[in-house]
């Protein structure tokens, strides 16, 4: 036992002299922003951090996480999952919205990465944007499915979806509505209050194409306003800057085709209602 | 532990200081509580109702930079070119509208006022050039638009393409018109 413990200190005194002698440091800036609301007479300011890239992992968020572990627990950002998936550490990361989870430490050493939270927001602390009007606008899209008839309460059975039908959801359903795509646009930004933005938007289009769906006629004629979709003017951003690969430009361009009526929504390949009908016949 | 709930529960300052003495009337502790049943309650009220905006004024909240920290990008550049060529465009047909209301002489008139300051034809050729710029910008990109209307064309590989594309046909129709 006391060898082991003699040489497990060993192997790891020569780990330490590995890494710190043998690799040069190699030491990168991060400039972030900063701002407190305790600190309500400071303005916001953007502190530089210096992170050893050799003793940290290769994404911006685990640098932000090594900040915050080793030299300042004052910073404050949303994290969860640090795998794309929850979208929470959406920021602003040398001037592109991303989520830093899956974005890498750019390896240029010369240049500091500028971290800002998402653009045009309220800033709750630090990288922490106030998201609620975000998700009112969620909300007002009303995101759930609605029949015209409503199964009775235990009685609920399976709606059908063709296969075809079902591919229409593919690359709208898979938006984990970080607002990476809405805090990218201009028009979101001078017009965020009645503008819904890419990112709802493309809810919308996902529940409107959705061959389950009866509400289609009343989602459309809720955004039919000069400015719930029409403030979108194709800049793309959105479509830019989408840290899951999605397309909320091309979905808002095709609420844009229901809406004129250049484009009518198929109906159902296969009835939704099939198999209710089949046991009520039964 | 249950004792010094009931202090903290009600505003009985001889209960607040005997929550002080707490470990020496541990076993009083069940007959004290039991003769202090005051607890009140508040109904519950929904939170106000407070404007997103105004809610963040109140908090003295800062907005976040974006135009001056967002990268440039060509698809968020070539959008506000297109702006500002079609408000040059509605500038010279409100200058033109203006100039034949207001102007004493005839376009034909200042034409050749201009021929008369005898400019070398390289810098005639620039200015036309410049005159006719966001012309065809906007006449290009308006093409562009029209097709995206369509719900097509609006991949990033597509719209990259279709945004080089679109500046090469505005500097060959910018061009021509500076050649006729």
């Amino acid at each position: 036992m006391p060898l082991l413990r003699l040489t497990s200190g060993t192997f790891g005194q020569l780990r330490t002299f590995a890494t710190s002698s043998a690799l040069g440091k190699r030491v990168k800036t991060f400039a972030v922003y900063r701002w407190n609301p305790d600190e309500p007479d400071k303005k916001p300011y953007t502190q530089n951090f210096e992170v050893d890239l050799d003793d940290c992992a290769p994404m911006v968020l685990d640098a932000l996480l090594k900040i915050k572990n080793e030299m300042d627990p004052t910073l404050t950002f949303r994290r969860s999952c640090r795998e794309g998936v929850c979208g929470s550490c959406a920021m602003n990361i040398d001037g592109v919205n991303t989520l830093a989870c899956i974005s890498h430490i750019d390896h240029n050493l010369s240049k500091p990465t500028k971290v800002y939270p998402l653009p045009h927001m309220y800033v709750v602390k630090d990288l922490v944007p106030d998201l609620t009007n975000f998700y009112r606008q969620y909300q007002s899209i009303e995101p759930w499915l609605q029949r015209d008839n409503e199964a009775v309460k235990g009685k609920e059975t399976q709606l059908l979806q063709d296969v075809e039908d079902r591919a229409k959801l593919d690359g709208l359903y898979e938006c984990v509505l970080c607002a990476c795509c809405s805090t990218s646009c201009p028009s979101y930004w001078w017009n965020g209050d009645k503008y819904l933005g890419p990112a709802v938007l493309m809810q919308a289009y996902r529940w409107i194409i959705d061959s389950r769906d009866d509400a289609t006629s009343k989602r459309l004629s809720n955004l039919k306003d000069t400015y719930s979709v029409y403030r979108c003017h194709t800049i793309m951003n959105c479509t830019r800057t989408c840290p899951k690969g999605l397309n909320p430009g091309r979905a808002i361009a095709q609420i844009k085709t229901l809406l004129s009526g250049m484009v009518k929504k198929q109906s159902p390949i296969m009835d939704p209602a099939g198999l209710q009908k089949q046991s009520a016949s039964n | 532990m249950n004792f010094y709930c009931c202090a903290r529960l009600s505003n009985k300052s001889l209960l607040g200081s005997l929550a002080k003495l707490r470990p020496a009337l541990r076993t009083a502790q069940y007959a004290q509580s039991a003769t202090v049943p005051k607890i009140s309650f508040k109904p519950y009220e929904p939170p106000k109702d407070e404007h997103f905006d105004l809610k963040n004024e109140r908090l003295n909240r800062p907005m976040s930079p974006h135009l001056t920290i967002y990268k440039p990008q060509l698809t968020s550049l070539l959008s506000v070119t297109h702006r500002a060529a079609g408000m040059i465009l509605s500038g010279y047909i409100t200058a033109l509208g203006v100039g034949a209301l207001v102007l004493p002489n005839d376009v034909a008139h200042y034409v050749t006022m201009i021929e008369g300051l005898n400019l070398s034809p390289a810098t005639i050729f620039l200015a036309k050039a410049c005159l006719a710029a966001p012309l065809g910008y906007h006449f290009a990109n308006g093409i562009r638009h029209l097709y995206w209307d369509t719900a097509k064309g609006l991949t990033i590989k597509e719209v990259y393409s279709t945004g080089y594309a679109m500046l090469a046909g505005a500097v060959a129709i910018s061009l021509f018109l500076a050649a006729l």
